[in-house]
Formats: C-alpha cells, sequence, structure tokens
C-alpha cells in the first residue's frame, strides 16, 4: 500500500502537469490565432480548432473560479477562520491584476488601431491609382492601334475570295504583327486562320461577350491578362457582308503586349492590388487583432482571477490551520501539530505555534502529574488520618467543619466526617461530648489564643474522658487566618495505664516489704499468748490474751490483704486455648446456683457466639470475680438478681465477644464510677476493692475492654469485650515480657 | 473604443446595403458515354456584398464544387462510393478590368468584362466525368450529390476570422439529388 503523503504528491504531480500542459496548448493557441491574422493559409485551417481549444481554455478556467468563488461564500457565509483574509486577498489581488490589464488593454487597441491606419496613405493610395491609370492609357493605345489595324484589314479581307482567304489571312497577320488571325462564320465556325504558332491547329474561339458585342455592331476591343505578367489583346470586327444575305463574318485578332510594357504593367497591377486588398482587409484585421488581444486579455483576467484564489489558498491555508490550532488549544488540546508550510514567517509562525503547543503539552502534563501526586498524597493523608487513633480536626475561621477524621468521630462520640462543611456550633448540639469541647476551644479563640494546647476532661454518660489537645492557626490569604486544626489524644486509657502500672508496683512492694515483717509479728504475738495467757498469774493475763489476740488477728488479716496484694501484682503465664465462652459462663454460674440466699441468676447467651481464644483460668477467675462483687452489692437487697449475657458484637469486621454482668443493687456511687477499676475503690463494705481491679487487668491482657455504668433501670453493669481472635495472645506477650523486664530490674 | 470597434464588427447585416447571397444547384444530371458518366449541371452563384466588395478590392475568391457518388442499401445507411471536389477561383483584374475563372483542376483560364458572365460561366457545368461506369456494380442503386460552396480556407487569415462569424460569407447550396442511370 502506498503511503497516504506519497498518493497526494502523486496526485499533485499529475495535477500540475495536467495544468501545464494545458496551460501551454493554450498559449499555443493563441500564438497560431495571432499567426492567423497574418494571412498564413497553413494556419487557418487549424483555425477551429483554436478557437476551441480556446473556448475550452476559458471555460475550464469559469469553471475552475466558479469552484473557488463558490466555496469562498460558503466558507464566508459560515464563518469559516479565515474565509474574510482569503475574500479580501483575492479581491486585493483581482483589483491589482485586473486594472493594469486593463489599460495595457485599451493602450494596445489604440495603438493597433491607430498602426494599421497609418499604413494606408491617400497620397500613396493616389499615386498607385494613377500609376494603374498611366498604365491602363498605355494599354488603351495599343489597344487602339490595334483595333484600328484590324478594322484596315475589313477592306481587303472582303475583297478576297474564299480559297485566297487563308494564304492571304497569313500575309494580313505578318504585316499587321498579329498573332493569331481568324475569319468565324456563324456560329463560330472556323472559315480561316493564321497563327504565329505553327502547331496551334485550333485557334482562340471568341468568347459569347465579344459575340454579343459585335451582334450589336461594335467592335470588340479588350485586354487579356494570360498570367506570368503576360497579356493579349484580342480585337474583333465584323466583316462587311459582300451581299445582302450572305453569312455574317467576323474578323478576330490577337496582339502581344510589348514584354517591358505588360511587365512594368503587371508590376503596378501587382502594388496595386496588393494595396487594395490591404485596404479592404483594414477593418479585418483590426477586428481580427482586437479579437485575439480581447481573447488575451480574457485569459490574462481569467488567469490572475484564478491565480488570486490560488494564490489567496496557498497564503491563508497555514494561517487558517494557525486559526484551527489555536482554537484547539483553547479547548485544551495541546496535541495539535501544524504542517509546515515553507521557510518563510508564516513557516516560522507555525514553528512557532508548534513549540508553543508542545511546550503547553508538556508543562500541562507536568501540572497534571504534580496534580497527580497531591491528589496521592491527600489520599495518603486521608488514609493516615482515618488510621490514625489521634483525633484531627480542621475547622474553617468561622467554625465550620473542613476535615475530620475518624477517631475524632469516635473520641467526640459524633461522626464528624459527614458532617463536612456544617458548624461544629451546630453540629454539637445535643452532643455533651462535642460541646464540652467546642466550649473549651471557643473560650481559647475567643481570648485570642489561637495557638494552645491543654489536657481537658469530658464527662460524659459513659464516663470522663481525658483529652489531650492542642490547636494550631492554619496559614491563610493575606492577614486572615486560614482556619484551625485541633489536634487530641484520647488519653483516658493511658492514665488508666499508669495508674494500674502504679497500683500494681504498689502491691509488689507491699507484698514484699510488708508480708515479711508480718510473719515474725505473727510468731512473737503468739509466743507472748503462749507463755502468759494459759497460766493466769498475773492480773494483766486477760489484757495480754486481748491484746495478742487482736494482733494476732490483724497480722492475718494483714496476711490475707498482702495475699491479694501479691494475687494482684502476680500473673502467672498466660495460657491461650479455645474457649467457649457460653459454656465456661453456664459452669460458673452454677456454682452459684446452690447459695442459701435466694437468688435469681440469669442466663441470656448468644448461640452464635464463636469459640474464643482465651486462658480459661484467667477467664474463669474474671466471672468469679464479678459475680462475686454483684453479689456483695446485693447483701440487703430484697429480691437479689444477676443478669449474665453473651453477645457476638460486630460479626462482620474484627469479631467481638461481649459479656454483660447487671445486678439489680444500688450500683455505683455517682463519683466513683469513672474508678471502678482502680485499687481500692470500692462502695461496699466487704471486699479487697481489688476484684474488678483485676478484672480489669485480665482482660486487658486478653486485648479486651472492660467498661462500668449504672444501668438505666438501676443496678450495676459491667460489659466486657474481648477479640475473638489474634490480638490476645500479641496483648498477652507484651504484657508478659514487660512483667518480665520488671521482674529482672527487682 | 476597440471593444465598440469589435463589436460593430461582430454585429452581421448591420449596414444597409448588405446584400445576402446566394448559391444554388439549378439542375444536375449525369449521362453515360463512353463508360463514364458525364455531369450536367446548372449552378445559380449570387455573390453576398462583402463578397462582392472583398473580389472587387483584388481579393481572389475559391469557388467549390463538391459532388459525390453514393450507393443505396436497404435498411442500411448509404455509402459514399466516390466524391469529387473541382475548384474554380475567381479573381478581378484591375488592369484589365476584367474577371479572371481559373479552373483549379485544369489550370485552365478565361476573363470576363462582367461578374455577371464569369458567375454565368461558373453555372454551367457540362460534360464533366463524375465516375467509370465500371466502378459502379450494376444491380444497385446509385445517386449522384452536388453542391457548391464559397471556400472559406483560401481567403485570407483576416477575413477567415470574420468570415468564421459572417453569414456573407458563408456561402454554400444545399446537396442537389439526382439518380445515376445505367444508360
Amino acid at each position: 500500500m502506498v503511503p497516504m503523503a506519497d498518493r497526494r504528491q502523486v496526485k499533485r504531480l499529475i495535477y500540475t502537469a495536467v495544468m501545464l500542459a494545458g496551460a501551454v496548448l493554450w498559449l499555443a493557441a493563441l500564438l497560431l490565432l495571432s499567426q492567423t491574422a497574418q494571412n498564413s493559409a497553413d494556419f487557418a485551417r487549424l483555425q477551429s480548432a483554436i478557437l476551441a481549444v480556446n473556448a475550452a481554455g476559458v471555460f475550464v478556467l469559469l469553471l475552475l473560479i466558479g469552484g473557488n468563488l463558490v466555496r469562498l461564500i460558503r466558507d464566508y457565509r459560515r464563518q469559516v477562520p479565515g474565509s474574510r483574509l482569503k475574500a479580501r486577498m483575492v479581491t486585493m489581488l483581482v483589483a491589482l491584476s485586473v486594472l493594469p490589464l486593463v489599460l495595457v488593454y485599451l493602450f494596445a487597441v489604440q495603438f493597433i488601431n491607430r498602426g494599421i491606419d497609418s499604413w494606408f496613405n491617400v497620397d500613396v493610395e493616389q499615386g498607385l491609382s494613377n500609376a494603374l491609370s498611366l498604365s491602363q492609357t498605355a494599354l488603351a493605345i495599343q489597344m487602339r492601334e490595334h483595333l484600328e489595324r484590324t478594322q484596315a484589314m475589313n477592306e481587303q479581307v472582303n475583297r478576297l475570295r474564299a480559297v485566297d482567304l487563308i494564304p492571304a489571312l497569313g500575309e494580313l497577320r505578318r504585316e499587321s504583327g498579329a498573332r493569331e488571325l481568324s475569319v468565324f462564320g456563324a456560329n463560330s465556325q472556323i472559315l480561316a486562320t493564321s497563327s504565329e504558332n505553327p502547331t496551334a491547329a485550333v485557334p482562340d474561339y471568341p468568347s459569347e461577350e465579344l459575340i454579343f458585342q459585335l451582334r450589336q455592331g461594335r467592335p470588340f476591343v479588350a485586354l487579356e491578362p494570360l498570367g506570368r505578367a503576360q497579356f493579349q489583346i484580342r480585337t474583333a470586327i465584323n466583316l462587311a457582308s459582300r451581299s445582302p444575305g450572305a453569312e455574317p463574318r467576323v474578323l478576330q485578332g490577337i496582339f502581344g503586349v510589348d514584354q517591358q510594357l505588360s511587365g512594368l504593367a503587371e508590376r503596378v497591377q501587382a502594388s496595386y492590388n496588393q494595396y487594395a486588398e490591404l485596404a479592404f482587409l483594414r477593418n479585418a484585421l483590426k477586428t481580427s487583432f482586437t479579437l485575439t488581444l480581447s481573447l488575451v486579455l480574457l485569459l490574462a483576467l481569467l488567469l490572475a482571477v484564478y491565480g488570486a484564489f490560488f494564490t489567496a489558498r496557498r497564503l491563508v491555508s497555514p494561517i487558517q490551520q494557525l486559526v484551527a490550532g489555536t482554537r484547539a488549544v483553547a479547548k485544551g488540546d495541546f496535541d495539535t501539530r501544524l504542517p509546515m508550510p515553507a521557510r518563510d514567517e508564516i513557516g516560522f509562525l507555525v514553528n512557532s505555534f508548534n513549540d508553543m503547543t508542545k511546550r503547553l503539552a508538556k508543562a500541562h502534563q507536568e501540572a497534571r502529574r504534580s496534580q497527580a501526586q497531591v491528589e496521592s498524597e491527600r489520599a495518603n493523608l486521608a488514609v493516615i488520618l482515618a488510621r490514625l487513633s489521634t483525633g484531627v480536626v480542621a475547622l474553617e475561621s468561622d467554625l465550620s467543619i473542613r476535615t475530620a477524621n475518624q477517631a475524632a468521630g469516635a473520641i467526640l462520640g459524633v461522626d464528624l466526617t459527614n458532617q463536612v462543611g456544617e458548624s461544629l456550633v451546630a453540629v454539637a448540639r445535643d452532643k455533651p461530648l462535642l460541646e464540652q469541647f467546642l466550649a473549651i476551644s471557643q473560650g481559647h479563640l475567643e481570648r485570642g489564643e489561637s495557638e494552645w494546647r491543654e489536657q481537658i476532661v469530658l464527662r460524659g454518660e459513659v464516663g470522663r474522658r481525658v483529652l489531650m489537645c492542642a490547636c494550631t492557626v492554619l496559614p491563610g490569604e493575606g492577614d486572615e487566618t486560614g482556619g484551625y486544626v485541633v489536634v487530641f489524644d484520647d488519653i483516658t486509657a493511658l492514665l488508666q495505664a499508669q495508674r494500674d502500672a502504679a497500683w500494681g508496683e504498689v502491691a509488689r512492694r507491699l507484698a514484699h516489704e510488708i508480708k515479711n515483717p508480718l510473719t515474725p509479728i505473727q510468731l512473737s504475738a503468739e509466743r507472748l499468748r503462749r507463755k502468759f495467757v494459759p497460766s493466769g498469774e498475773h492480773a494483766d493475763d486477760a489484757l495480754v490474751d486481748r491484746a495478742t489476740h487482736t494482733i494476732i488477728q490483724q497480722v492475718e488479716a494483714m496476711k490475707d490483704m498482702v495475699n491479694a496484694f501479691s494475687e494482684y501484682a502476680r500473673a502467672p503465664d498466660i495460657q491461650i486455648s479455645s474457649v467457649d465462652l457460653n459454656q465456661l459462663i453456664s459452669e460458673v454460674a452454677e456454682l452459684y446456683r446452690h447459695q442459701q440466699r435466694p437468688l435469681s441468676l440469669n442466663l441470656s447467651l448468644d448461640s452464635a457466639l464463636p469459640v474464643v481464644q482465651v486462658d480459661v483460668g484467667r477467664m474463669r477467675q474474671v466471672l468469679h470475680n464479678l459475680i462475686r462483687n454483684a453479689l456483695e452489692a446485693l447483701e440487703g437487697v430484697s429480691e437479689p438478681r444477676i443478669d449474665i449475657a453473651t453477645r457476638y458484637a460486630s460479626p462482620n469486621e474484627d469479631g467481638l465477644a461481649e459479656i454483660r454482668v447487671a445486678d439489680n443493687g444500688p450500683g455505683f456511687q455517682a463519683e466513683i464510677v469513672e474508678q471502678a477499676f482502680d485499687p481500692y475503690v470500692t462502695s461496699k463494705a466487704k471486699g479487697t476493692g481489688l476484684g474488678l481491679a483485676i478484672v480489669k487487668k485480665l482482660v486487658e491482657e486478653h486485648g479486651g475492654t472492660i467498661q462500668a455504668r449504672n444501668a438505666e433501670r438501676g443496678g450495676a453493669e459491667i460489659s466486657i469485650l474481648l477479640p475473638v481472635e489474634g490480638r490476645a495472645s500479641a496483648t498477652a506477650t507484651i504484657i508478659q515480657s514487660a512483667r518480665e523486664n520488671r521482674r529482672e530490674r527487682a | 473604443m476597440g471593444l465598440t470597434t469589435l463589436l460593430l464588427a461582430l454585429s452581421t447585416g448591420a449596414l444597409a446595403q448588405d446584400r445576402p447571397g446566394r448559391f444554388e444547384v439549378r439542375s444536375a444530371s449525369s449521362t453515360l458515354r463512353d463508360g463514364v458518366h458525364f455531369l450536367e449541371a446548372r449552378v445559380e452563384y449570387r455573390l453576398s456584398s462583402e463578397a462582392r466588395q472583398a473580389l472587387d478590392a483584388g481579393v481572389p475568391l475559391t469557388i467549390e464544387l463538391e459532388m459525390m457518388v453514393i450507393r443505396h442499401r436497404r435498411f442500411w445507411p448509404d455509402v459514399e462510393v466516390a466524391t469529387l471536389r473541382q475548384g474554380y477561383r475567381l479573381e478581378y483584374h484591375a488592369l484589365s478590368q476584367r474577371y479572371i475563372v481559373i479552373n483549379l483542376n485544369s489550370g485552365e483560364q478565361s476573363t470576363f468584362a462582367t461578374l455577371f458572365s464569369a458567375l454565368n460561366f461558373l453555372g454551367r457545368i457540362s460534360d464533366l466525368p463524375v465516375i467509370d461506369a465500371a466502378l459502379l456494380e450494376p444491380g444497385n442503386r446509385y445517386d449522384g450529390r452536388i453542391r457548391a460552396l464559397l471556400s472559406k480556407e483560401d481567403i485570407p487569415g483576416p477575413l477567415q476570422l470574420i468570415a468564421f462569424w459572417r453569414k456573407g460569407w458563408t456561402l454554400e447550396s444545399e446537396w442537389f439529388r439526382w439518380r445515376i442511370v445505367d444508360k
């Protein structure tokens, strides 16, 4: 297959060749036409063809121009870019070429007419006419002489008898100097003839007009051209009749003309003839010259018009392409490349345009790339923000939300990610945590503190939350602030952990430091007792008995307490196994059913709960502690009831198993509900105050969370969330290794 | 101005004294003599004013007789068997004030005092051999055609250009048909 460009080139080549051939043919035709005007017989035969070629040329040009004109008008109406410029150029070029052409044409026609007229001169014409008259006169004299001579022969011939006529005629001919002398009878019958030329058997017959003239009684004389500058004079007379009724006879003489005279006369005749012909052809010449000139003018005009279209198209087409290219660029298509027209200024312009679009395309691409980079970074940032446990809220200067991450919503108890664009003040309505947060933040901003850092405590239904909060101003345009970013961490758990750790340390120290001296104290008290109490010798024995008893009892109590502490501080290695929590709860609950007191223990277990990865011993202790704690709280309550429920929470995500233990006791005191899991926080008369603290510790070892609250219908409610699998072991390992470190240090 | 001249020149028959010319074949017949068909014809020549003026100005005119022998065919177009052209030159000789007629085929020359007699002479065609009878197949029907015309090819160039348009220079008779009989 031939490439497109090649094919176009071939097409253009053929087109050019055809155009060139046509132009040459036309030019030749025009040249021939001009030759025709110069009296050339050869070209005359081609005249029709020449005219046809010219007509065809004019027709083709008219067609081309018509097509171009129609296209131009159509483009102009459709306001095709460049059409106005093209129309103006065509008009200008046509005007520029038509004016001089018409001027030249008018002058040329004038010159031709004047020139042709100037060939003809009155004097020359008159001179030639006179010369011709002179020749005619000279010849006329000869003619008259010959006629007279012929008439003189009348008598002689008349006297002759028919028999003598032939020899006498020869004599007469020689005498008169005639070339031929003949006597004709009726119906031009030859009666006798004598000729200078002996080979001429037949004489020159008299013509009809000769006979006609003689019949009218007039003698005949005429000068007859013979061609090649030769003339003869023919004379004829009626011979007088010898007797009435005799046959009429005609004597005809043919005389030669003097060679010199005839030569001169012929030359005069030729000149006169030529001049007369030219004079006659004067108008025809003018007409044909004017016609030829007009044809040339028409051709030149049409060519000029077509040339104007052609040039305008050649000049405008790169400009049109430029305009189209500019439009494309304006619409955002930077890949537009224009073909190079030529190495001229427009070519330079097109080159610059191509350069510009190339650079624009590059710049556009880079802008897009950097935008994509920014987008991806923003996406990354969004992902980071979403995964961040730290709450981040960006606010406009009018406190409407610009962005907020999920953690912020989780900490403040409101889903802020869906409220982007709304005012934080409006969102905070009826949301206690957010309201408090907003009040503190607004307080700072009203005081003009745009950059601040503070630990704030929010009180909600669930409990108190401690937030570490920092605010900073976003740079804006000019002097105005571009908004604020508030970053906050929920450090409640952190503080709790610190407290737990502190308590653990206390417990360990107590167990270590206090338990050791207790045994000697107890032993000493017992020895005192053994020595003094049984004897009863002293009056103070009763006192000793009481005192030692108190000491021993209190030491025992202290030992219990220290044991409980060490129990809190101690933690055996965690052993994870698959445990059915429902079954475990049923087993543990069964142990409390046979208590002497009337107790309603209700189990509501979720059968969908899967097997959970936990340490079964620790879990059992958690359950015991919770039930025991509830039982202790229920002392003195008339209809004690404990509800234990399990639930498979959020089964779609990371599965969580929830255990909820509720009682209908007095519930937590409002001020201690938040520290319910701290050691030695208790509202009860009995107990070590370590039960819930241990529960919390064990739950956290499994990666779970625990919450305490007062139920709406009264009584305390403790809920535990445990991950179904995975995290328990990891958390436990960390805790264990931490503990080992601590032991080593100890 | 040039354009006006041109237009004037191109307009035909604009002049009052213009007389149209006419060529007409009045009669034509052939006779068989010694195995050759000889033509006998009468043609009326009447020159137009333009042609007459040109002739008087010394422009020679060529008059042509065009003859054709045609074989008839049934259901088919006729066939040309032979074509014959006879040319005459008519010119005015200013010196002798006579009209000269030259037979271009034979070179024979005749002079006349008047144009009328010259044309009359031209119009009388007799004993012009047309075709050898041996060339005609017996049993077929043959026709002769003749016409007379003023040749435009031999008039001077500038006149030719004009003659192309002008009626006065288009002098042509209709075709005259006669039957060629084998007798």
